[in-house]
């Protein structure tokens, strides 16, 4: 398969010029730079934080669930084994949660590519549902074990994080705007990973694994080993966020960074905004978890559930009326707006 | 048309942002930032919670207000925690920033009342807490944490010393305990005080078995429980696997001399309607009891159960005795700057009003925060002839006149 | 001895149980291709349709079916028709829709939700109940007279959606569109018609599974979650679309998580549920009875 053919089916490769593509992208780069100058309130900032952590979450998650054609339901346990591993790190043995993300991250890569091994050969449900299982039998494992060999796990009643030492070194601030654009600068990081693995030969190779995985096969693409690739670098950034919702909560425990609710949430973010395209984490993250937040926020103490129902309700009615996700129908509205003013300038 | 659609929702989103912006400015009130587990799989509890304070508060407001504050209403908002800790700390954050609360209160949860603790001493703001038993939520050096309940070392502590008293008061002696207890942070904790007690106090534990609580059928444990035939079964239970373990219980026809349950969801007000007479001569470790006597309680109990259609329970009680202890700290603190309101909170010596329905006689904390005179009763589950209820019937001095309690059970 | 034949006997008909309710999701699954997330939420429903039922009427559980059944076919029938199959129609081309397990997480979100808004977060069990507490004393062992109604309902119910898909022509319609849609429309079946129907039929076994359960078991809000996972790991085990392998499924689970707790805490035997099925889908993904075309 070329390059060209690959363009025309794949979501990920819009045609035409790099920079109309680039530049809302940038846009937004920018203006999320800036929003902590404007934003003073650590409510809504603290909100953001969240929307970004699970931007990151989703476009790390998008590498094998948009990329590759299959939809993993179990990213939570890469979350739970980066905060376990640099909160464990950091509590008994002071190392700084910098280098227990690293060391999270290399032991999500290796148990991903194990877990990746075998389920790559499943398709449809049974991929999802064999990442689910994988999820939750861990969570179920760490909340037996209290103790791993040398490693307090504390089992069920979690591990907390005083917050004594404050500063860079130690991954922890009193204000938010440093958690801010931690989380901002690692989801740039993901967003510019994702942009050069879509447009190098692995990202080919991905696009037309996941959508024909005969027909690349048949061309001499071996789509298993492509997948894991992907899916080792998917399960290292997704260990990333671990250690930093560790750092950002001061508390974790099973229920809670290894639980079903951020894989499902992850899924739900991703194909609202449109898997398998840049945008489409970010989009999804700005639509769902503001209404996810604010829908708890306004109805949570008065008719308890209803934040639920109506979050329920918008997955519903963003799939019915856009199965794709939102990406696609706003880039053609902005390429279309793109046009119109080109051909503007060009009359004027 | 498709287009349209998507700023449809956008707009949605927008305005769902717009009216979070605009929110009402401070008046003259003392707002009160409540996280609770109100959806979820705590919901039931969050709800309980939730009335009781919406009971003392009306009071409150009802009697005037705050006096020192020129009459001053105090306003409670409500948040929930969906018993999550990251959402419980995002709510503790919106309280405290935006909605400019003077104190916060909850979270019922221990996993999401250690973060909101966290976020309470950093900001300053004093966090007063119900509900939470886990010991660590006042022992990790905070000055602004205040807990009203019993931790649950106390809660051990006591259980053994009625198991104690039992033997003495029937000449019976008990030799063996089995613990079963939920794998959480709460049956954990509890079970780690049980393991304590029961070598100091030389029992055999032959049975220490925790369960899911989200585990569909316990027949399983309770075969565990009825081969390990122990004298003593102490359990730990929320309220789904509480009702289960009851039902599942008298069905294996499993009787252990005594049953000693920690409250929660065997002091859950749906615990006895669907456990029925299976619950009957259940002993249960609580705060407080509709039967207890202190002038006041009974009626405070009638107007809640007019209310909401049950009766309080020890953590309502908590929830409820809570309020009037921040309205007398107010009170005293003349202030709503809330270092102010810390202070006076920590000079809290309450002697009397409606909060001293409480079994015991003044509300006042230690060093960490800890309400130092929380006590626990036993109750125990029997019918005597109005249906089955909750009788008070330890400490002695406390047990409800008249009544004997049932040891071994028939 | 005597006491792993008790727990296994109880392993068999809990699993039994499980079973049931696994079979309407395997059913869905047969036919949508599609794993339906609200199915325990469907589960909930039925619960307390039962519930209800045998409350105001008083009348003994397994009688609430003439209400139970028709309500939660219409239910399924008008959830299929209302909600997903809009969806199937905008991404026909495609066979598995990832886009509808997202609908049905939508649709399990709102309904428990729902129930905890219309219902309140108690919990609930019937007290007068003929089959509540029953129990057969075998000898030293003692077998639950609810759960036994369960494993007949179980095994009935499962005889009956198998003649139904194996002699009517209403069955043999479903059969072929499970096999190959786009054959069976070329044959005059029309495939979302058989879609809304073979949704409308596990709802109801849904609904078996809810009037099985409420003479022992809680009802609330959240009580599908509970069910929701095992229901998944049992269709797996015994092969999607698999009526018989739902049951042997859910028993082979009954019997782990009855007999697993007397070798270690029962906390470990979830552990070893998960370790089971991941092991299943390695070495043999087509479960004990699935077939192999499928994946």
């Amino acid at each position: 398969m070329n390059a060209s053919t690959a363009t025309a089916t794949s979501p990920l490769r819009p045609p035409g010029s790099a920079w109309p593509s680039r530049a809302p992208l940038l846009l937004l780069l920018a203006v999320a730079l800036a929003v902590p100058l404007f934003v003073r309130s650590a409510t809504y900032l603290h909100i953001l934080i969240l929307l970004l952590l699970y931007a990151y979450l989703t476009t790390s998650w998008n590498l094998v669930g948009g990329f590759a054609g299959v939809l993993p339901l179990g990213h939570a346990a890469f979350v739970g084994i980066g905060a376990y591993t640099s909160t464990v790190l950091s509590l008994q043995y002071g190392v700084s949660p910098w280098v227990g993300m690293i060391v999270g991250g290399f032991l999500s890569t290796l148990v991903g590519v194990l877990i990746g091994l075998p389920t790559f050969k499943m398709r449809g449900a049974y991929f999802a549902l064999a990442t689910i299982a994988f999820a939750e039998g861990l969570r179920v494992m760490v909340e037996n074990i209290d103790r791993l060999g040398p490693f307090l796990l504390n089992g069920p009643r979690g591990l907390q994080i005083p917050p004594l030492e404050l500063g860079f070194g130690r991954f922890m601030f009193a204000e938010k705007e440093p958690y801010y654009y931690i989380i901002l600068a690692m989801l740039v990081l993901a967003v510019g990973i994702t942009w050069a693995v879509s447009r190098s030969k692995l990202g080919y190779c991905l696009a037309a694994g996941g959508e024909e995985p005969e027909a690349a096969q048949s061309l001499g693409i071996n789509v298993a080993r492509v997948k894991l690739v992907a899916m080792a670098i998917s399960s290292f950034l997704t260990s990333l966020a671990g250690t930093f919702w560790a750092q950002f909560t001061l508390y974790i425990h099973p229920k809670s960074v290894m639980s079903l609710d951020i894989s499902f949430e992850i899924a739900f973010i991703a194909l609202i905004g449109g898997r398998g395209s840049i945008a489409g984490p970010l989009l999804g993250a700005l639509l769902l978890r503001p209404v996810s937040d604010f829908s708890r926020i306004h109805f949570g103490d008065t008719l308890p559930g209803l934040h639920l129902v109506i979050f329920g309700g918008v997955l519903i009615l963003v799939m019915l009326y856009q199965p794709r996700g939102l990406q696609e129908p706003l880039t053609r509205l902005y390429r279309r707006a793109l046009a119109r003013s080109a051909g503007m300038r060009e009359r004027g | 048309m498709k287009s349209y659609r998507i700023l449809a929702v956008s707009a949605l989103c927008c305005g769902l942002l717009l009216w979070a912006a605009a929110e009402a400015p401070a008046q003259a009130v003392v707002k009160v930032g409540n996280i609770l587990p109100l959806s979820g799989p705590s919901a039931s509890v969050g709800l309980q919670n939730k009335q009781a304070q919406d009971m003392a508060v009306q009071e409150i407001n009802d009697a005037g207000g705050i006096k020192s504050l020129g009459g001053a209403k105090i306003q409670m908002l409500y948040a929930d925690s969906e018993s999550k800790p990251e959402k419980g700390v995002a709510e503790a954050e919106r309280f405290i920033n935006t909605e400019k609360v003077h104190i916060l209160t909850g979270a019922w949860n221990s996993a999401v009342s250690y973060p909101v603790s966290a976020v309470a001493e950093r900001y300053q703001i004093p966090f007063l807490v119900p509900v939470s038993v886990a010991d660590k939520i006042t022992e990790q050096g905070f000055k602004y944490v205040f807990r009203i309940a019993a931790k649950d070392s106390w809660w051990t502590r006591d259980q053994f010393a009625f198991l104690k008293d039992l033997q003495a008061e029937f000449n019976t002696k008990i030799s063996t305990l089995a613990f079963v207890y939920e794998n959480g942070d709460w049956g954990k904790g509890f079970a780690e005080g049980w393991k304590k007690h029961a070598q100091a106090g030389g029992y055999k534990v032959v049975l220490d078995e925790p369960y899911p609580s989200t585990a569909t059928d316990l027949s399983p444990v309770v075969q565990k429980i009825k081969r390990a035939n122990p004298d003593v079964l102490l359990l730990t239970s929320n309220a789904a696997d509480a009702i289960l373990l009851t039902n599942t219980m008298a069905e294996y026809k499993v009787k252990p001399k005594a049953i000693i349950a920690s409250g929660g969801g065997h002091a859950d007000p749906s615990y006895l309607k669907a456990a029925g007479k299976n619950a009957r001569y259940l002993f249960d470790i609580v705060e407080w009891e509709t039967d207890v006597n202190k002038p006041g309680a009974k009626e405070t109990n009638e107007k809640f159960k007019k209310l909401y259609g049950y009766n309080l329970t020890g953590e309502s009680v908590d929830a409820y005795a809570a309020m009037y202890v921040l309205a007398d700290a107010l009170e005293r603190a003349a202030s709503t700057d809330p270092k102010a309101i810390r202070d006076a909170l920590a000079k809290t010596r309450l002697t009397k009003g409606p909060a001293m329905i409480v079994g015991y006689d003044a509300i006042e904390f230690d060093e960490s925060g800890q309400n130092k005179h929380a006590a626990l009763v036993m109750v125990q589950v029997n019918d005597l002839g109005k249906g089955l209820e909750r009788i008070t019937v330890w400490p002695k001095a406390s047990r409800r006149a008249g009544y004997k309690p049932v040891f071994p059970i028939p | 001895m005597i006491y792993l034949l008790e727990d296994a006997i109880n392993g068999i008909l809990m699993g039994s149980i499980y079973g049931l309710a696994a079979l309407g999701l395997t059913l869905i699954f047969g036919v949508l291709k599609v794993i339906n997330f609200a199915h325990g939420s469907l589960l909930m429903v039925g619960m307390y349709a039962a519930y209800w039922a045998v409350l105001l009427t008083g009348a003994h559980p397994y009688l609430a079916l003439v209400i139970v059944l028709p309500l939660m076919f219409a239910f399924g029938y008008l959830l299929q028709a209302v909600v997903i199959q809009p969806i199937f129609k905008a991404e026909r081309e495609v066979r598995e829709p990832i886009t509808v397990i997202i609908v049905t997480t939508g649709v399990w979100y709102i309904l428990d939700n729902l129930g905890l808004l219309v219902f309140g977060p108690q919990y609930r069990n019937i007290q007068d109940n003929p089959l509540r507490g029953k129990m057969i004393e075998a000898g030293e062992m003692l077998i639950s007279v609810p759960k036994l109604w369960g494993f007949c309902a179980a095994l009935v119910t499962a005889a009956l959606v198998w003649l139904f898909l194996q002699k009517t022509r209403m069955g043999r319609a479903v059969r072929a569109t499970s096999l190959d849609r786009d054959a069976a429309s070329l044959q005059g079946i029309n495939p979302y018609r058989i879609y809304n129907i073979a949704f409308g039929l596990g709802t109801a076994v849904a609904g078996v599974a809810g009037v099985a359960l409420v003479p022992f078991y809680n009802v609330f809000p959240t009580v599908g979650v509970l069910f929701d996972i095992k229901c998944f790991i049992i269709v797996v085990l015994g092969g999607l679309g698999s009526i018989g392998g739902a049951l042997l499924g859910g028993m082979i689970i009954g019997v782990i998580e009855s007999v697993g707790p007397q070798f270690m805490t029962a906390t470990w035997t979830e552990a070893i549920v998960y370790g089971l099925f991941l092991g299943f889908l390695f070495l043999r993904p087509s479960g004990l009875f699935g077939v192999k075309y499928d994946w």
